[in-house]
């Protein structure tokens, strides 16, 4: 029977149409993702000789005075994204991939971005990930819109229903064997990708394919389901091709903008007002308001004398460091924005499995904003264990060569990668159940 | 009569029904979460402006390159026709910190604020129309010709005498009126928004460039059903009609813009923003080290001065020589750092230039690229924005270099080493002036004939199809 049923499906044109489509798109995305990890090579490689041939020439101009070398240096911190970040680019080409910092105020240089052509960012990567949510479910739609209606049309199910009894067992086979095929070119792709991008067979590349077989069984389930009403052809096809607009289009894009316009974060640019005044207002102050405020925070340089007819070392960074105290505030109420953004945004995806598809891939790959904004926290650390590890030096005007200059080479930030599998396979698993069911209960009235 | 026989059928469907609640529902919503977000993203950046201009002026008595240091920032603000088409606004930046010796980036665009659910698009008035509501001209038009065929209609049509060129384009012409009841509803709403935003000197310009996306829209529906018409006319039976139609919009709209993007990226590498820096630092120490006493470029620059000022030593000098020093390397490092960028912008345009010259074949990416730009939210208006930004960050950095030569000693000289603070209020505010609309038709040219060679292209094709539409 099997055998029959996938004989004649590989005899029908939308075989070889999705055949060609899928994989000829597929290894396209998987390309772009090789470009994508080319990119960050070059970057990464890029900003080690940059980090290198800066300490190399400020030491040579300003190997006198090490406050002043210290304005000009700057210190890389680096994403270290996972080859599985290929898959599904998500944020990280919004967000940059490292920054380079001086031990002056943070904030001023914490939020820079890369260069990146904005109608690409617009447009967005035509990443494994986007061919798996967007152009698979619209391949089984066209696979399977008239699998009932196709034989009622052209007559042929009168035949069928004559020589089988179970008419209902018929569709369901028919149904799977579309479903296997699609299945097949999925893991194609898959294991082309771990093996062009030398993704590492890791949980979190187990859980990507988990997780695509699962959206992709949704839309099956979805299909069948519009199978089992028995309509006919035109109407299956306008009717799930409207579904997939409204849930890879519509909804992700309501929830978008609901979520923005809810969560407005003015916070981000007042941040960054409040940070320079917070710094500068400090020149045409007394000295001891900075020193104050300095020392409150770092306790253990109280025994660094401050000059007060003339410029010193210790006050200049009192006062940079100010400017970042000043910002606090308005920047944790930032994050918490952003953080309740993401919050939102998981919770209505558990309903949508669109959403929850691209939401939970971008996690799985290390690309989303919760990554990001991991990176920013750990660049604060970063910054303030280089400011703390300069600070005596300075204060206590030492040479230059008191510093090892070979231990301040380019750093890496590892993206945390951990997840739960049940917030992962739940939602997409049990909509597709449900959905499931009520086809096959559609179809026993066969 | 045929145009309102289609009307009636239309109106009598369930796709209609659906189609016209789903559509006020959105249109109702983008417009209010479109004004929402205009509104109350100008009034905070309005409002951040203002206090950047009000701390600016309450600085005290200061030696100039600390205010130079002190520098501005430039917000940017929204044009009253982004409520209409989003573009590019969230993934572009909204602040840029002016200061001397450096060209900032522009940061904080929503897009590094948001989820991942960016991505699957916004919604927008202009995205219902470019997006939506073609899928229901489809939707309603598909059946038009290949139905009638079908029943054997067509033939009795033709048979009491009415000739093929009034079915045709009667049925275009009821299509098309059809789709302009959504044009007219999300027009009428945008014409309420431009008039109760536009300020008087942006009044006709707001008018001028709404006139234009109304006349484009206008003409994109036109072209669309026309090309359901035609589809419709040359399909045996409707399924296959619905079927091709799909397909053309799925691969107009979705596929064919995206995959084109991505292969101008592919063909176009971009350097990233630490390579570029290395790549500006090289040429400048190049060019000449301000840093090393012994760099040619400007030890001849000090002769040069001294020698036209008649004097051997630079203390001497009329003017504050630090001051002069200064403003040649803020010169000099602008115009090698634009030179870059210029660089840059030249490899975007490339990689942008695939898919805006595929509106010749691509009526959607016409529409998309005209839509952008007249309601100020593509590329070149970004762009805009950022070059007034760097004329201002200039202006400041080299007015405060002015100020340090006219009034500040040179060392080893008497004199104060501040000057009044009334100088920072003769600064002028940074003010944006919106891309004129002259500069918008020049930089959309293309797009431009591409949609009116498209209409051509669709009355032609109507016509053609009066002369040989099969009956049977």
């Amino acid at each position: 029977m099997y055998s029959l049923l996938f004989k004649s499906f590989f005899r029908t044109k939308i075989f070889l149409v999705s055949l060609v489509l899928l994989l000829s798109v597929g290894v396209i995305s998987i390309l772009i993702g090789k470009q994508f990890l080319v990119k960050q090579e070059k970057t990464i490689a890029a900003a080690q000789v940059f980090q290198e041939e800066s300490v190399k020439k400020n030491i040579e101009y300003h190997s006198e005075d090490l406050g002043l070398l210290l304005y000009y240096l700057r210190f890389t911190l680096a994403k270290k994204l996972e080859n599985i970040s290929a898959i599904s680019i998500g944020q990280s080409d919004v967000n940059p991939l490292l920054q380079a910092v001086t031990i002056r105020g943070l904030e001023g240089q914490k939020y820079d971005t890369d260069f990146e052509n904005p109608s690409l960012l617009m447009s967005g990567n035509l990443d494994l990930g986007f061919v798996i949510i967007y152009l698979f479910p619209l391949v089984l739609i066209a696979m399977t819109f008239n699998l009932y209606s196709e034989e009622k049309e052209l007559g042929t199910w009168r035949i069928l229903v004559a020589q089988t009894s179970r008419k209902a067992g018929f569709l369901l086979k028919k149904m799977a064997v579309r479903i296997l095929f699609v299945f097949a070119v999925l893991i194609t792709l898959m294991f082309l990708a771990s093996t062009i991008l030398q993704i590492s067979m890791n949980a979190n590349f187990w859980a990507i394919f988990l997780q695509s077989i699962l959206y992709l069984l949704f839309w099956s389930a979805l299909c069948f389901w519009m199978v089992s009403l028995l309509k006919n052809s035109s109407f299956n096809a306008l009717a799930l091709i409207s579904i997939w607009v409204v849930l890879t289009i519509l909804v992700p894009a309501l929830v978008n903008n609901y979520v923005i316009n809810t969560y407005q974060v003015p916070e981000a640019l007042d941040a960054m007002v409040e940070q320079r005044d917070g710094y500068h207002e400090k020149w045409d102050m007394e000295k001891d308001v900075t020193m104050n405020g300095f020392i409150g925070a770092y306790p253990q340089y109280i025994n660094y004398e401050v000059p007060q007819d003339r410029f010193s070392w210790i006050w200049y960074y009192g006062m940079q460091h100010m400017g970042d105290l000043a910002a606090k505030e308005t920047i944790e109420e930032m994050t918490k924005k952003i953080m309740q953004r993401n919050k939102v945004s998981e919770k209505v995806a558990f309903f949508i499995p669109t959403m929850h598809a691209q939401l939970s891939m971008n996690n799985l790959a290390g690309t989303d904003m919760i990554s990001h904004l991991g990176f920013l926290n750990a660049l604060t650390k970063f910054h303030e264990s280089l400011r703390l590890g300069f600070y005596d030096k300075i204060f206590s005007e030492k040479s230059e060569s008191s510093v090892d200059w070979t231990k301040h080479d380019l750093k890496f930030y590892q993206v945390d990668d951990n997840f739960s599998w049940l917030k992962l396979v739940l939602p997409t698993l049990l909509i597709t159940l449900i959905i499931g069911l009520i086809g096959v209960f559609n179809l026993r009235k066969l | 009569m045929l145009a309102r026989q289609l009307w009636q059928d239309a109106f009598r469907s369930k796709v209609m029904l659906i189609a016209s609640t789903l559509m006020l529902f959105l249109l109702l919503f983008s417009a209010y979460s479109g004004w929402e977000n205009y509104h109350d993203q100008n009034f905070t950046r309005d409002e951040i402006q203002e206090e950047v201009q009000e701390s600016w002026e309450n600085n005290p008595d200061k030696h100039p390159h600390r205010m130079s240091h002190y520098g501005s920032f430039a917000l940017r603000l929204k044009h009253v026709l982004s409520v209409f088409d989003l573009g590019m606004e969230n993934f572009v930046g909204n602040a840029v910190f002016l200061e001397a010796h450096k060209q900032n980036t522009v940061n904080f665009s929503e897009a590094s604020m948001s989820t991942g659910l960016l991505r699957f698009g916004e919604v927008s008035l202009a995205m219902l129309l470019k997006v939506i509501v073609p899928l229901l001209i489809f939707y309603l038009g598909f059946a038009t010709i290949a139905q009638e065929r079908e029943n054997g209609t067509l033939k009795l049509l033709i048979g009491q005498g009415i000739t093929r060129k009034e079915i045709v384009f009667g049925k275009w012409l009821g299509l098309w009126s059809l789709s302009l009841i959504f044009l007219t509803s999300i027009f009428l709403v945008l014409l309420l928004f431009v008039l109760l935003e536009s300020h008087d000197s942006m009044h006709t310009d707001s008018l001028l460039r709404y006139a234009v996306l109304l006349i484009s829209y206008f003409l994109f529906f036109g072209i669309l059903s026309a090309i359901t018409i035609l589809v419709s006319a040359f399909s045996a039976t409707a399924k296959g009609a619905l079927v091709k139609l799909l397909g053309i919009w799925l691969l107009f709209v979705i596929i064919v813009p995206k995959s084109l993007q991505a292969m101008g990226f592919y063909l176009y590498p971009t350097p990233s923003k630490i390579e570029m820096e290395t790549a500006v630092e090289h040429d400048l120490i190049a060019l000449g080290d301000s840093h090393n006493p012994d760099d040619p470029h400007f030890k001849a620059l000090k002769d040069s001065v001294l020698l036209a000022n008649k004097v051997t030593e630079v203390e001497d000098l009329p003017f504050n020589y630090g001051g002069f020093v200064m403003s040649k390397g803020e010169e000099l490092s602008a115009e090698v750092y634009l030179e870059h960028q210029e660089e840059l912008y030249e490899v975007y345009h490339k990689q942008n230039n695939l898919e805006r010259y595929s509106a010749f074949i691509n009526p959607y990416s016409a529409i998309k690229n005209l839509s952008m730009a007249f309601s100020g939210t593509d590329f070149q208006s970004f762009l805009h924005f950022k070059d007034e930004a760097e004329t201002y960050r200039f202006k400041l950095a080299q007015d405060m270099n002015q100020l340090q030569m006219d009034f500040i000693p040179n060392k080893s000289k008497e004199g104060p080493n501040t000057i009044s603070s009334d100088y920072w209020k003769e600064f002028p505010p940074f003010e944006y002036h919106f891309l004129s609309i002259t500069e918008v038709f020049k930089n959309e040219l293309t797009s431009l004939i591409a949609l009116l060679l498209w209409s051509l292209l669709s009355v032609f094709g109507l016509l053609k199809l009066s002369t040989n539409l099969k009956a049977i």
